[in-house]
C-alpha cells in the first residue's frame, strides 16, 4: 500500500513539464471539445473533421512563423460531468491557446465557467442555448444563433405559411431541447396558435408509444420536438406507426442524415429548423465543402461543421495577430470583424454572433431539402 | 514512521506539481480523494457488515444536491455540512429501517432500485434540482468555502480541503473497525444468527454502520459540489455506483488499504494514463474493470489487499 | 385511448415476460441473480441487427422463413453465450457466499456492454425495417401488425416451453433440479447438463425478446439491456421468483401499469413506477403474487 502510494505521488510529480515541444517551432494548440462518442457521436465527428482542416490550411499557408499549430480533439461524451472534467484537463495544458466547442449547451454553460478561471477563450459552434452568454463571462463566444430566434422562427413559420394552429410539444429536458421547446410554445402561443401539451421525456428512452397515444388524442396537426436526432427519429417512427401521421418539426440538433437513418421511412414530410443559410448558398462556403468532399469522400456532412470550420478559422486568425496569450486572444475576438465562409461575422456584448439567420428545410426523399 | 512520511509527502507532493503549473494532476489527486472519501465510507456497509449496496452515489447526490442547493441561497459551507450529513444519515435511516430486514441479493437490488429513483427524482424535480440541466441554474452561483480570511478557490487549497477530510474519514472508519461496534459487525456478517445469541442488537448494529457510510456519501458530494461547482443527475448513475463496489472488490473489502488501493487502480491509474493514452483510453477502461472484477472474485475473492479476518472467512467455505 | 394504452402494455408485457423468464429459471435452479442476462438480451438484439442488416430476403415468399431463421439464430448465439457465462464466471462460484456470483454477473454485466461498445459502436443503430407494417382498427383503436406479431409470438413461445416444462423428460428433471440439486443427482439427474440447459433456454428467450425490443423500438444501443432487465428482474419477483407462470403474468402486469403511467400519469417519471414495485414487493410480499411462502432456510 505504502509502496503503492509513492508511486502515486511519484506518478502525480512526474508528469510535470513533460511537454516539451520538438526543437524550432513552438507549438500552439487548439482544442476541440465535442461528443466523439455516444448518441450524438455522428455531429461531432463532423465538427472534428472541419477543425482538422482549418488546422491543416492554416499550417500549409505559411501564416505562422515560428508556430506550429496542432488540433487537440477531446470527447465530451456529450455529459455534463466528463465536459467538466474535460475542461480541467484543458486549462492545465499551457500549449492551448483557445476552445472550439463544446456542442451541447448543457455541457457548454458548466465548462465554460472553468475555460473562465483561466480566461479561456471559447467560441462554440453548435450550443444555441441562449443562457450560454447570459452568464457575463468575457471568454465566451458563440457563432452560431440562439434557440429564442429558432423557436420563433419555425412558429411563425408553421403559423404564416401552413395555416396550422394545433401543435404537441415535447422536449428532452436539457438546456438545448427544453430551452428550444419553450421558445416554440411561447411564440405559438402569441400568435394564437394552441398547444396542445408541453411533455418532457428522458435521454435514451426508447418508447414513446404510451405518450404519443395521449397526444393522439388531442389531435395536434403537429408535433414540436425539442432535442436531439436520436429520440426524434424514434418519435417519428412511432407516431406514424400510431396512426398519427403529422410532421415531426425539430431544430437543428436534427438536421443531420442520421435522423433519416433512425426514423426510416417515417420521417418523410417532417421539418427541420437549421441556423444560417444552407452552405451551398454561400460563395465562399463551396471552396470549404469541395474540399471536405475530397479529403472525406463518400461522408455526409453534418450541420456543424461549417460553424466549426469557421469559429477554429477565427482563433487562428486571433493567434496569427496576437500570439498566444489568453487575454490578448479572447480581447482580438471581441473586437473581431471576421470574414468567413458564413460571411462577416461580429459579436455583440455578450459574444453573440449578430448573423443571425434561419432556415426551414424538409425531409423528402430521403434528405433534407431546403424550403426558406 | 512510514505513514508520517507518506503523510509528508502527500502534503509537499501537490506543491511541487502546483509550482510547475501541472493542474492536471493536480485535479486528478483530488478526484482520487473524493473517490476515497466515498470508497472507505461504502467499505463501512459492503466490508464491515457484510451488506452489498448498489446504490451508495444516491447518498453523494443528496449531499452534493443538498449543499448547492443551500449555498446557492448564501449560507457557509460550515453550515451547510452539517444540514447535508444529518440529511443524509436521515434517509440512509429511513430507508435502512424496512430494507435491512432482507436476505444479501435482495438488498442489493433494493439499494439498486432506491439509486435509480433518487437518479429519476434529480433528473425529473425540475423545481428542486433543475434535471438534467444540472445546479447551479444560470445566474446562480455556488458560494465559496471560506475559512477566516481564506477562500478556497483553486484546485491546490481544494486538494488539501479534501486531504483534510479524507484523513478524518479515515481516521473515524479506522476506529470503528477496532470498537466493540467493529466487531459487532464482523460478528454479523459471519453469522447473523449467532451475533444474535451472543446478545448483540443486530438490527441497530446495522443501522448504525448503514447510516455513518451513508454520511460519508454525503461528506464527498458536500465536498464534490464546491470544488467543481455544478452537478447534474448524470453524475449518479447505477454504473458510478457499481464502480464503488468494483474498486472495493478488486482493492479487498472490508480493509481500509483495501479501498485506497482500489480507487488509485481504478480512478488514479486511468485518468494519470488518459493524456498519454488518449481520450479513446478512457472506453477501454471500464471492459478491464469488468474483467478484472470476475478474475478477482473467483479466484483472490478477498481482494488485492485483503483484510485478515474477512480472508479467513471467505476461504473458509473452500473446504 | 384505453384500448391503445391496454395494446402498448400487453406488446410491452410481451416482451418484458419472454425477458423475465430467464430471470426465474436461473433463480428456481440456482437460486442466484443472473445480473448478466440484461446483457443477454442486448447481445440478442444485436445478432438480430447482424442478421437483418448482411442477409438479404431472397424472395419475398420467403419472409416468414427469413424471420425464422432471424430468430433461430439470435435465439442460439444469446443460448450460446448464456451457458459460455455460466461456465466461465458463474459455476466456480456455485458454492461461494450468495453475494459472489452477483457480484461476478454485474462484473459480465459491464464486460459485455463495453465489449459490445467497442466493437459495434457507442450510439444507436437504426433496426432494419424488414416486416411489412400495417395498420388494423380494433374496436376504434389502432393496432399494428408488429404489435400482433410481437404478442403472438411471445405467448406462443411460453406456451411451448409451459409443455416442455410439464410434459417433457427434461422438464421433469429441471424441476427436481430445482428442488434439490442433491436429491435430482441420487435421482440420476446430470445436474450441470440441466442448469446448462436452463441457461440455454433462459438465454435464448432473452435474445428473442432482444430481437423483438429491437423490432418494436427501431433501434440498438449497447445500453438497451439494462433498465428492460431491471423492469423484467420485477417482472420476475412481482410474479414470484422461480415461477414460470407467475413471471409471465408479472410482465404483462408490468407492461401495463407502464403504459397507463407513461399516457396517463407522467411520460419521464413513467421508470419510477417499475422501482418502486421492485422495493415494495421486495419488502412486503418477496414470496410475490403466485408464489408460495418458503421460510428461509437457516
Amino acid at each position: 500500500m505504502y509502496r503503492a502510494l509513492l508511486i502515486a505521488l511519484g506518478i502525480l510529480t512526474g508528469f510535470t513539464g513533460c511537454a516539451k515541444s520538438p526543437a524550432g517551432m513552438k507549438v500552439v494548440k487548439i482544442a476541440l471539445v465535442c461528443p466523439l462518442t455516444g448518441d450524438v457521436a455522428a455531429m461531432g465527428q463532423g465538427m472534428k473533421r472541419a477543425a482538422e482542416i482549418a488546422v491543416e490550411e492554416g499550417n500549409a499557408a505559411g501564416r505562422f512563423q515560428d508556430i506550429k499549430l496542432e488540433l487537440a480533439a477531446f470527447d465530451d461524451r456529450a455529459d455534463p460531468k466528463e465536459a467538466v472534467n474535460v475542461a480541467n484537463q484543458i486549462i492545465s495544458d499551457r500549449q492551448i491557446a483557445g476552445v472550439v466547442g463544446h456542442l451541447n449547451s448543457g455541457c457548454s454553460i458548466p465548462a465554460s465557467q472553468i475555460y473562465s478561471k483561466r480566461g479561456l477563450l471559447m467560441i462554440t459552434s453548435a450550443s444555441t442555448n441562449p443562457k450560454l452568454t447570459l452568464q457575463g463571462l468575457k471568454n465566451v463566444f458563440r457563432i452560431c444563433t440562439t434557440d429564442d430566434v429558432q423557436g420563433s422562427f419555425a412558429a411563425n413559420y408553421f403559423i404564416d405559411k401552413l395555416k396550422i394552429t394545433r401543435a404537441a410539444v415535447i422536449h428532452d429536458k436539457t438546456s438545448y431541447g427544453q430551452g428550444l421547446a419553450e421558445e416554440f410554445k411561447k411564440q405559438f402561443e402569441i400568435r394564437q396558435g394552441k398547444i396542445t401539451g408541453f411533455d418532457g421525456i428522458n435521454i435514451g428512452d426508447k418508447d414513446f408509444r404510451a405518450l404519443l397515444t395521449s397526444i393522439k388524442n388531442k389531435k395536434p396537426s403537429l408535433i414540436y420536438y425539442g432535442g436531439m436526432y436520436t429520440e426524434c427519429g424514434l418519435i417519428s417512427k412511432q407516431a406514424k406507426e400510431l396512426g398519427l401521421p403529422v410532421p415531426v418539426v425539430s431544430g437543428d440538433g436534427v438536421f443531420t442524415p442520421e435522423f433519416i437513418k433512425i426514423g426510416g421511412n417515417a420521417t418523410e414530410g417532417d421539418y427541420a429548423s437549421m441556423i444560417g443559410i444552407p452552405p451551398e448558398k454561400l460563395p465562399k462556403a463551396k471552396a470549404f465543402i469541395e474540399r471536405y468532399k475530397a479529403k472525406y469522400p463518400g461522408v455526409d456532412m453534418q450541420p456543424y461543421d461549417t460553424y466549426t470550420y469557421e469559429a477554429t478559422s477565427l482563433i487562428m486568425e486571433a493567434i496569427e495577430k496576437t500570439g498566444k496569450d489568453p487575454a490578448q486572444i479572447v480581447d482580438y475576438v471581441s473586437r473581431a470583424k471576421f470574414s468567413g465562409i458564413l460571411g462577416e461575422t461580429t459579436f455583440d456584448a455578450k459574444g453573440d454572433t449578430l448573423n443571425k439567420t434561419i432556415s426551414i428545410y424538409r425531409v423528402k426523399n430521403g434528405k433534407f431539402i431546403y424550403c426558406e | 514512521m512510514k505513514w508520517l512520511t507518506a503523510l509528508l509527502l502527500l502534503i509537499i507532493a501537490p506543491l511541487i506539481g502546483y509550482h510547475y503549473g501541472n493542474f492536471y494532476a493536480l485535479h486528478v489527486a483530488g478526484l482520487v480523494g473524493i473517490y476515497c472519501i466515498l470508497c472507505v465510507g461504502l467499505n463501512i456497509t459492503v466490508g464491515y457488515a457484510g451488506l452489498l449496496d448498489l446504490g451508495f452515489m444516491a447518498f453523494c447526490a443528496i449531499g452534493a444536491y443538498t449543499a448547492a442547493l443551500l449555498s446557492i441561497k448564501g449560507l457557509s459551507f460550515w453550515i451547510t455540512l452539517p444540514v447535508c450529513l444529518l440529511l443524509g444519515g436521515l434517509i440512509r435511516y429511513l430507508i435502512g429501517a424496512p430494507v435491512l430486514r432482507l436476505r444479501g441479493d435482495y438488498l442489493a437490488i433494493v439499494t439498486l432500485a432506491f439509486g435509480e429513483i433518487f437518479r429519476l427524482v434529480a433528473n425529473n424535480f425540475d423545481w428542486l434540482t433543475n434535471g438534467p440541466k444540472g445546479l447551479p441554474r444560470v445566474g446562480e452561483k455556488i458560494s465559496e468555502i471560506r475559512l477566516f480570511s481564506l477562500s478556497f478557490t483553486n484546485d491546490l487549497q481544494f486538494y488539501y480541503l479534501i486531504l483534510f477530510f479524507l484523513l478524518c474519514t479515515l481516521l473515524i472508519s479506522y476506529r470503528l473497525e477496532h470498537s466493540r461496534t467493529g466487531r459487532a459487525l464482523v460478528a454479523i456478517r459471519e453469522d447473523e444468527l449467532a451475533a444474535k445469541l451472543s446478545g448483540i442488537n443486530v438490527p441497530r448494529v446495522k443501522s448504525l454502520a448503514f447510516v455513518l457510510s451513508g454520511m460519508f456519501g454525503a461528506l464527498a458530494g458536500a465536498i464534490y459540489v464546491h470544488w467543481i461547482g455544478f452537478i447534474s443527475p448524470e453524475m449518479f448513475t447505477f454504473w458510478e455506483s457499481v464502480l464503488l463496489v468494483a474498486m472495493l472488490v478488486i482493492g479487498g473489502m472490508g480493509n481500509i488499504a483495501g479501498a485506497l488501493l482500489g480507487v488509485l487502480l481504478l480512478v488514479g491509474v486511468p485518468e494519470l494514463l488518459r493524456p498519454v493514452l488518449g481520450t479513446r483510453f478512457v472506453e477501454y477502461r471500464m471492459l478491464i474493470f469488468g474483467l478484472i472484477m470476475i478474475v478477482v472474485i473467483i479466484f483472490r475473492p478477498e481482494g488485492l489487499l485483503p483484510s485478515k479476518r474477512r480472508a479467513a472467512e471467505l476461504h473458509a467455505k473452500d473446504d | 385511448m384505453f384500448i391503445e394504452q391496454v395494446i402498448n402494455g400487453l406488446t410491452l408485457g410481451s416482451i418484458y415476460a419472454l425477458f423475465a423468464l430467464g430471470y426465474t429459471m436461473v433463480y428456481g435452479i440456482l437460486r442466484m441473480i443472473n445480473f448478466a442476462h440484461s446483457e443477454i438480451f442486448m447481445v440478442g438484439a444485436y445478432i438480430g441487427f447482424w442478421v437483418l442488416s448482411s442477409l438479404p430476403v431472397f424472395l419475398p415468399g420467403f419472409l416468414p422463413a427469413y424471420f425464422l431463421a432471424v430468430f433461430i439464430l439470435a435465439m442460439l448465439g444469446a443460448g450460446l453465450l448464456a451457458v459460455v457465462v455460466e461456465r466461465i464466471a458463474y459455476k466456480p462460484l456455485r458454492h461461494a457466499s450468495r453475494l459472489a456470483p452477483l457480484i461476478s454477473a454485474i462484473g459480465v454485466s459491464i464486460f459485455l456492454q463495453n465489449l459490445i461498445m467497442l466493437t459495434a459502436g457507442a450510439s444507436s443503430r437504426p433496426y432494419p425495417e424488414k416486416l411489412p407494417l400495417e395498420q388494423f382498427n380494433f374496436f376504434g383503436a389502432q393496432v399494428s401488425s408488429l404489435q400482433i406479431f410481437i404478442f403472438g409470438l411471445a405467448v406462443l413461445l411460453m406456451f411451448i416451453l409451459t409443455l416442455f416444462i410439464s410434459r417433457t423428460r427434461l422438464g421433469k428433471a429441471m424441476r427436481a433440479t430445482a428442488e434439490n440439486h442433491i436429491v435430482a443427482q441420487l435421482m440420476g439427474i446430470n445436474v450441470n447438463t440441466v442448469i446448462s440447459l436452463t441457461f440455454i433456454i433462459g438465454g435464448g428467450l432473452g435474445g428473442i425478446a432482444g430481437v423483438l425490443n429491437g423490432l418494436y423500438y427501431g433501434s440498438v444501443k449497447y445500453n438497451m439491456g439494462f433498465l428492460p432487465g431491471i423492469k423484467a428482474f420485477t417482472a420476475a419477483v412481482l410474479g414470484g421468483i422461480g415461477n414460470l407462470k407467475g413471471a409471465m403474468a408479472g410482465g404483462f402486469i408490468l407492461g401495463i401499469v407502464e403504459a397507463f403511467a407513461a399516457g396517463y400519469i407522467s411520460s419521464e417519471n413513467k421508470d419510477i413506477f417499475a422501482f418502486v414495485i421492485l422495493i415494495l414487493v421486495l419488502l412486503f410480499k418477496p414470496a410475490g403474487l403466485f408464489g408460495e411462502e418458503v421460510p428461509e432456510k437457516i
